[in-house]
């Protein structure tokens, strides 16, 4: 009973105490908070890894390989609807990719030297906007809030954008329309109802040659904001059959297929190797056993390496977590020991009236859990708010101090991105307790080991 | 029976009453490391303390009586010998059982009174229960020792101070919750060790009266050390020390 009784007793009679309790607080805090930060970080980057890629993408190998090129594959319509007959599939959309290159004719000045060359790289998707819509979240894309700074061109109708924009005057022969990523847009001015100019060279199937290279006019029907930067910056979308036409494919002709499932953590595994069977089987692809040939793949497998460097991001993190946790034992065992010096006399005088070593042992232990119990569950609370409040926290502080902390610009993020992951909590906080308690056995034990005699002689 | 018989006979037979005896220590040497030698305090001590005895032992400073008072406490270990409280061979017992045997039947009164800066007098009167019982049963009889602890502070006149800290009390009044917590789970035995030293001769005398009303109340087996003359005159019983030696004993004298 005196053990219970007298560790709260010393708890609150020591201001001391209170210091290790903060130190427990703070470092509980500052864990929940970056912890959630950074998983909340992770997660935006892990979206913006994905970018507009679907769950599954299918990549067939070309139509007729010569010298090692060939033609994209033909015959859309046939690999869609095999893909379509799955019950796990939620939506699917052909894709045709290129690359070209803008021109800039009418940029008002230059920033490097490819600019004053006057083209910079494109990359050049054909969609279908109905089956993009569903697989994808370009709708979304087009209809998202505009980054800071900067302002975004939604297409007059965003269920139909490749209509030619509202007041288009054209200069020559009326352009087919783009979308044009927006920070592509906002580089080169391209405003609604702008013409530019883009320019490509295809290849010839039959001799695997290059051939002359093309340019055509289109005008900007508006932007698209992915929020990942390198799409933003380079990708302009076309109506597939336009740029098919253009390249000189034929209407049936793709690169690639995205793949949306209802279930993806659920059912990516067994999807792929079904797909890769079923569109063997069909003549689509290789034998989905050949080593060389990866055509049907998640978008994770997809970006394994960036995947991985997230995850290694990850680990770092809970290293570096530990080490706080650490500090904080250290606080409380340096308090704890102080204490035990301190109460030298009434150890001994516990001794003397029956009181174990072992009591007096888990007396001292008891302080230790208290603070850390106290100050970890004080730290929950403030951590889980910061981290559900952190994006009003920082806009509240940077107008007090008149300093922007958190450039938004910098991350293309509208908010400071937060996750509070339950299990992330638990382990901080059953970490601050056993580190309290691990650090506080030192101090306890010597307690427990002090002569009563000599804990007795004199004041 | 005729093997043990000798031993036992010389354990009851001094007087015909047969007094029982609460503590003893046969053959106690008690040697400490200075350096890299051994001091020796205690050379061979024996000393028996009866039911309801009160016994004073003086010795010039030095002679090793709060040496003897440690082991005869159970707060330290003899280098050699053995202590027995109430027939129990106490360093044959494990450390638990003997921290419970401290509790249930040793009181202390210290010198310098030792009580706990943190707790109120009541507190630190009621504070051998709470050692001696685990929360749930304290809670159950707490109300119990609670009136005990207010029952002894009042008689000793200390109703008024029972939220006090040891800090806010005199050193009379410390020295009387002192006693308090002594007696509190009724020991057969109380080791006070110089429990006037701190005090002056007036205040010193008050609590020594106490001390021994309770002495004779509850039959009390009491240990007491000074300095005090006068005081030890109020003892039946006075065990002189010199030298980590029993020098003289009133009750059974040692020639020499
Ligand atoms: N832990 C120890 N280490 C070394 N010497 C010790 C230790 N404890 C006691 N002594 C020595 O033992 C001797 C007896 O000490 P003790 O405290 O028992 O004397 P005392 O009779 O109680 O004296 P006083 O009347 O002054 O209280 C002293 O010389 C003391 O220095
Ligand atoms: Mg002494």
């Amino acid at each position: 009973m005196y053990r219970f009784f007298l560790s709260l007793r010393y708890l609150r009679a020591r201001k001391t105490n209170w210091i290790g309790m903060a130190g427990i607080f703070v470092g509980v805090t500052a864990l929940i908070l970056i912890l959630s930060i950074m998983s909340g970080f992770l997660n935006e980057s892990r979206k913006h890894l994905r970018g507009n890629l679907s769950d599954v993408l299918v990549q067939p190998m070309l139509d007729y390989p010569i010298k090692g090129k060939g033609a994209p594959r033909r015959d859309v319509d046939a690999l869609l609807e095999i893909v379509r007959s799955d019950p796990r599939v939620a939506a699917s959309a052909p894709q045709m990719v290129w690359y070209g290159m803008i021109s800039a004719e009418n940029k008002e000045f230059y920033a490097s030297d490819q600019e004053r060359g006057g083209l910079a790289v494109a990359n050049l998707v054909g969609i279908d906007v109905e089956a993009e819509f569903a697989a994808t979240d370009l709708r979304e894309s087009m209809l998202r809030e505009p980054a800071p700074g900067t302002t975004t061109q939604r297409p007059a109708d965003v269920d139909d954008p490749f209509a030619p924009p509202p007041g288009y005057q054209p200069r020559g022969f009326p352009a087919e329309s783009i979308i044009v990523g927006e920070r592509l847009g906002a580089a080169w001015g391209l405003q609604r109802g702008a013409e530019v100019e883009i320019v490509t060279a295809t290849i010839d199937p039959e001799s695997g040659r290059t051939r002359d290279p093309i340019n055509q006019t289109f005008v900007v029907a508006g932007t698209f904001r992915s929020s990942h930067n390198s799409m933003d910056l380079e990708r302009i979308y076309f109506d597939r059959r336009v740029l098919a036409d253009w390249l000189g494919r034929e209407d049936d002709a793709f690169s690639q297929v995205l793949v949306k499932l209802h279930d993806y953590e659920g059912d990516k595994r067994a999807i792929t190797e079904d797909l890769g069977v079923k569109l063997h089987q069909a003549g689509f692809l290789h034998s989905p056993e050949s080593p060389l040939f990866d055509e049907v793949k998640t978008w994770e497998a997809f970006r394994r390496t960036l995947l991985a460097a997230i995850e290694n991001e990850k680990s770092l993190m809970g290293i570096m977590l530990s080490l706080v946790m650490i500090v904080a034992g250290f606080c409380v065992f340096a308090i704890l020991s102080m204490m035990v010096s301190e109460k030298r006399r009434d150890i001994g005088i516990l001794c003397a009236l029956g009181g174990t070593p072992k009591g007096i042992m888990s007396l001292f232990l008891l302080i230790a859990f208290w603070e850390a119990l106290i100050g970890a569950s004080l730290g929950v609370v403030a951590g889980v708010w910061g981290a559900l409040r952190i994006d009003s926290i920082e806009r509240w502080l940077s107008a007090k101090l008149n300093f922007q902390i958190f450039d938004r610009k910098v991350y293309l993020f509208d908010h400071i991105p937060s996750v509070i992951q339950v299990t992330g909590v638990a382990w901080i906080v059953a970490g601050a307790l056993v580190c309290t308690l691990a650090f506080a056995m030192i101090p306890a034990w010597r307690a427990a080991k002090l002569d009563p005699v000599e804990a007795l002689r004199f004041e | 029976m005729v093997d043990s018989s000798t031993e036992t006979n010389e354990q009851t037979a001094p007087s015909q009453e047969a007094p029982e005896r609460v503590l003893a220590a046969t053959g106690v040497r008690r040697s400490f490391k200075v350096g890299d030698r051994r001091l020796e305090i205690l050379h061979g001590v024996d000393l028996e303390l009866y039911r309801a005895e009160r016994l004073c032992l003086m010795g010039s400073s030095g002679a090793g009586k709060t040496t003897l008072l440690n082991i005869l406490g159970l707060l330290d270990r003899p280098t050699e010998g053995e202590v027995e409280v109430e027939n129990v061979r106490v360093w044959q017992l494990g450390q638990a059982q003997r921290s419970r045997l401290r509790n249930a039947k040793i009181g202390f009164v210290f010198q310098f009174y030792h009580l706990l800066a943190e707790l109120s007098a009541l507190e630190n009167a009621l504070l051998p229960a709470m050692i001696a019982h685990s929360a749930a049963t304290f809670r159950s009889k707490r109300a119990g020792y609670t009136n005990k602890a207010l029952e002894m502070l009042t008689r000793f006149g200390l109703a008024e101070r029972l939220t006090h800290r040891p800090g806010q009390l005199s050193g009379g009044e410390q020295q009387r919750v002192a006693i308090a917590r002594a007696l509190l789970l009724d020991p057969p035995i109380l080791i006070a060790d110089e429990p006037t030293g701190n005090l002056d001769r007036a205040t010193g005398e008050k609590v020594l009266d106490l001390l021994f009303e309770e002495q004779e109340t509850r039959g009390l087996s009491l240990l007491l050390v000074t300095h005090d003359e006068r005081l030890a005159k109020r003892c039946e019983r006075i065990v002189h020390m010199e030298d980590g030696l029993i020098q003289a004993d009133s009750r059974t004298p040692i020639p020499h």
